[in-house]
């Protein structure tokens, strides 16, 4: 793709100063995304964006001001910089703030393949659909697959009138299936689903059985009673819990939604096994970067070790809020309505603190240890509506739609109906008494996390179906 | 833009495609939050582009582009065709798409005061100004509201000679206010807003709406905890009536997931194949309407050109009719109803809500309380936790009173309700003459997902299902 967005960062750099803004910043982008949708064992859309445009901020006098435009000509930019400059002079700062200073971009490996941003149109469809094939091959009670593939090439540049000038660029690949088996009547889904970021670590055959298998295994599948379980909880499930102690640790969200952490850094909130970090150099990682959002080198930051609260993760201006250095997190993440949040990078908004990548530490147990060592309990692959109920004290709720099952003296002993868990993201942190040494990048629409199996002490499980 | 599209038209037929629609669009959004005193953030975007739609061997492809050069949205024309030739090897039955009037129309919503008419420098003062008004106690440890405006310049064509205008306008505000007393958080928001000018927020007493946001908050830190309650007759607002008709009768009335075209996302629905039969009480009529002026879901023709109506959705507990795109329209048989939205030109069309609600009936909402010996009046809500099938929902409230004979009393707060669709849809006993739309600005579906403001609610209903505490 043409690459034009740097001179098009200088350009507003150089009319923020002609408009006297006392600093300025550019956050231009290039992003091609590339979506097929496979629906009833078919392919049913193949569809493109090419979106380019940028963010700009300005800080005039203790103000700061944001506007953005995909409209890349010398009048818009004009037009984009004077509004930004116009609301600055009204958004007053209540705190000393300054955008980020130059610092040499992290290595951030495996973040982007050639072969993905030159992979033909014709050929991601043909390879989308792979996903079908191996998920009907499997059995012949799989009746239906749903799935997509994302494939996405994003370049973006960072200028601010303090030094920084920073570029990055990724590929990312979103593969996901859903398989419905059926037999005497029931049907069940199974599904997998994950985020990469290189040609090579995309498996569809993989994923296709896996979501295959776990359709026909569920098709025996028996109601449980309510009740306090032990769970195993796999990669997928965990990513969900992640996705909420995400947004706990980042001090915008914690302030407008989720208070449950502020305030309790040192304080212990989990299992002495627990461990979460920030790693945004993970080789490979959904979101690795070298740079952040606002061209601040990226690095790992424990979010919590041995249970104990370390940190929350920082942007400039909350970092200026709390007194506290960036710690390389401001994402321009779309958390607003009516605003593009196709995967990519996003010029449209300001950045804000947002953890990276999740890394749940890896313990020193196998997943299947995990299962042996567990006299009565559910493991539970797969997740959806995960959401916190009560957000100021953290109680949550999420479905197990698929992928349950029943494990008993040390061994899967069979399928379980669809099921919900009610219980407490503190609870659950708390009662994390196995982690296993499985890491892998599982989570879905978007949102990814480096997690492995866990299992939990006890959790309240009651039945969706019975 | 017109040349342009009609352009893409032209050449995307010369490529091979069959049908192919074009959106030129250009958007302008606002927001500004402020959180406890401060602005946190305020925003002003601008974008611009075409979304082309094309159908080529049986299949859809599309692209969009921030380009609007003829070079470029010649390149867009050929990826979408491209991707629609190659998806078409892949395909069971090639698209068919119902027929519809092709439409040369234009209209704009009505609109008093401007959105950019007020700068944002102003908004910014006045965001401010609202949100220090939550603060109505020192119980009140954390207060945030955010405005948002929105503005659509929508150009339609399509290969059929369609030509629809559109100039939208969009505005809400919410207001949230976190309590505390003795270690007890508790949380209060509500939205306010449709599809107007800036007047809408004029019209309201913003600092009033503010205020009531943290006395509710407030209050809900003194009332009891809620008890589990099996069966429990339940009254339900009108704000709890919104994201209820929008999970259990909005989105599994959608006939991209009646074919199981959402499987993979946003799930199925549990009443796919039930069309004429009993789904609920003879109290219970849904419709989905889009010509509702002034509410977040208000459109006249869709984004397939389809001229917009009333869909009747349930009639008197009878399941009637989902909504359609013209292709899920060809396969049930039925007219296309104007059921295609999208959020901006980057997006394809998706099956979405306009504004989904329960009619009305001939209940007075103080008759509905007033009659009910022992029960409980849900009001507001929090998070919706739904199965695939829409069947099993969990939906958490703001708060809710006890109702004994027929006075509201002991308010509870930390509850939800769960309950299965049709086992609550049968339980219907009253249904409220007063009805409203209430907006909703947050709806997601579709992959990549798109965010989308939809009005829901309608009529307040009685009915049955179990309390849940402390969730």
């Amino acid at each position: 793709m043409s690459v034009d967005i740097g001179e098009r960062a200088q350009k507003v750099l150089d009319l923020a100063t002609r408009f006297k803004a006392d600093q300025a910043e550019a956050y231009a982008v290039s992003n091609r995304v590339f979506t097929v949708r496979l629906v009833n064992n078919a392919v049913f859309e193949a569809k493109g964006v090419l979106d380019r445009g940028v963010g700009i901020r300005v800080i005039k006098k203790d103000g700061l001001g944001f506007s953005s435009t995909s409209d890349m000509s010398d009048k818009a930019l004009e037009s984009a910089t004077k509004a930004a400059i116009e609301s600055a002079k009204r958004r007053k700062l209540p705190f000393k703030y300054s955008f980020a200073k130059p610092t040499k971009p992290s290595v951030a490996e495996r973040i982007y393949d050639k072969r993905v941003a030159e992979l033909a149109e014709d050929e991601a469809v043909h390879l989308a659909y792979s996903l079908v094939e191996t998920a009907l091959d499997y059995s012949k009670k799989v009746k239906d697959n749903a799935g997509v593939l994302n494939l996405v090439e994003y370049h973006i540049t960072v200028l601010n009138s303090l030094g920084v000038d920073a570029t990055d660029e990724g590929t990312m690949i979103e593969p996901s299936l859903t398989s419905t088996a059926e037999s005497a009547g029931v049907a069940v889904e199974g599904a997998d689903s994950h985020g990469y970021r290189m040609l090579d670590d995309l498996n569809t055959e993989a994923i296709g059985r896996k979501a295959a298998e776990m359709a026909v295994g569920g098709l025996r599948g028996e109601a449980i009673k309510e009740g306090e379980y032990t769970l195993i909880l796999g990669p997928g499930p965990v990513a969900g819990v992640m996705r909420y102690a995400d947004y706990l640790v980042s001090p915008m969200f914690a302030r407008m939604y989720f208070p449950i952490l502020l305030n309790k850094i040192g304080e212990k909130i989990g299992s002495e096994i627990l461990s979460i970090y920030d790693a945004p150099t993970y080789p490979g990682g959904y979101r690795s970067a070298r740079i952040d959002d606002e061209g601040v080198a990226t690095e790992k930051t424990p979010i919590i070790e041995n249970g104990v609260l370390k940190n929350f993760v920082y942007d400039t201006q909350y970092g200026s809020m709390e007194r506290k250095k960036s710690t390389g997190n401001g994402i321009r993440y779309a958390f607003v309505t009516g605003t593009s949040i196709f995967p990519g990078k996003n010029y449209n908004l300001e950045p804000i603190p947002r953890l990276t990548n999740g890394l749940f530490a890896a313990g020193d147990s196998k997943r299947d240890e995990i299962i042996e060592d567990t006299k009565d309990g559910l493991l539970a692959t797969r997740s959806h509506y995960t959401r916190i109920t009560n957000p100021t004290r953290g109680d949550f709720t999420t479905v197990f739609r698929m992928g349950i099952n029943r494990v008993k003296n040390g061994e899967i002993v069979g399928a379980v109906k669809k099921s919900r868990l009610y219980d407490n993201i503190l609870s659950i942190l708390r009662n994390v008494d196995m982690v296993g040494d499985d890491i892998t990048s599982a989570g879905s629409w978007g949102d990814y996390a480096l997690v492995p199996t866990i299992r939990i002490s006890k959790a309240r499980v009651v039945p969706v179906l019975k | 833009m017109e040349d342009l599209a009609a352009y893409v038209i032209d050449y995307a037929r010369k490529r091979g495609a069959t049908y192919m629609d074009v959106r030129a669009e250009e958007h302008y959004n606002e927001l500004v939050i402020a959180m406890s005193g401060k602005i946190d953030k305020a925003m002003a975007n601008r974008k611009r582009g075409v979304g082309i739609r094309v159908l080529a061997n049986g299949a859809w492809g599309f692209r969009s582009t921030t380009n609007l050069t003829k070079d470029a949205v010649r390149e867009a024309v050929d990826v979408a065709v491209k991707a629609a030739k190659a998806s078409g090897e892949h395909i069971v039955k090639p698209v068919k798409l119902a027929p519809t009037k092709a439409h040369i129309d234009k209209y704009e919503v009505p609109v008093k005061l401007d959105i950019e008419g007020v700068s944002i420098g102003d908004k910014i003062e006045e965001v401010l100004e609202w949100e220090r008004e939550i603060k109505v106690s020192d119980r009140i440890k954390r207060t945030r509201l955010s405005y948002h405006g929105i503005k659509i310049n929508k150009l339609f064509m399509n290969s059929e000679g369609a030509r629809i205008r559109f100039r939208n306008s969009l505005v809400w505000v919410i207001p949230r206010a976190d309590a505390q007393l003795r270690g007890l958080a508790q949380f209060y928001d509500q939205c306010h807003g449709g599809s107007a000018g800036y007047e809408l927020i004029r019209e309201k007493d913003m600092a009033e709406f503010a205020r009531e946001t943290g006395q509710k908050a407030v209050s809900l830190v003194r009332a009891e905890a809620a008890k589990d309650v099996k069966n429990a007759k339940v009254v339900l607002d009108r704000d709890y009536m919104a994201i209820l008709s929008h999970e259990i009768t909005g989105h599994p009335s959608e006939a991209d997931r009646v074919l199981g075209r959402e499987a993979a996302w946003a799930g199925t629905t549990w009443w796919a194949g039930k069309i004429g039969e009993k789904v609920g009480s003879e109290l219970l009529t849904v419709y989905d309407d889009p010509t509702i002026p002034r509410t977040l879901g208000y459109y006249l023709y869709d984004d397939e050109g389809v001229k917009a109506e009333r869909k009747i959705l349930i009639e008197k507990g009878v399941l009637k009719g989902h909504m359609h795109s013209r292709e899920t329209a060809a396969i049930f048989g039925v007219e296309p109803n104007a059921g295609m939205r999208t959020i901006t030109y980057e997006y394809i069309p998706l099956i979405r809500m306009s504004n989904t609600y329960v009619a009305p009936s001939d209940w007075k909402f103080d008759e509905m309380i007033g009659e009910t010996k022992k029960g409980f009046l849900i009001c507001g809500w929090r998070e919706p936790s739904i199965d695939d099938k829409r069947f099993n929902w969990t939906i958490s409230a703001h708060e809710a009173y006890e109702i004994r004979n027929g006075e509201v009393t002991t308010h509870l707060r930390d509850l939800a309700l769960m309950s299965t669709a049709p086992t609550f849809f049968k339980s219907i006993d009253a249904v409220s003459k007063e009805w409203e739309i209430r907006p909703l600005p947050g709806c997601g579906k579709g992959d990549p997902t798109q965010g989308l403001y939809v009005g829901n609610g309608g009529a307040c209903i009685r009915g049955v299902a179990d309390i849940i505490a402390r969730r």
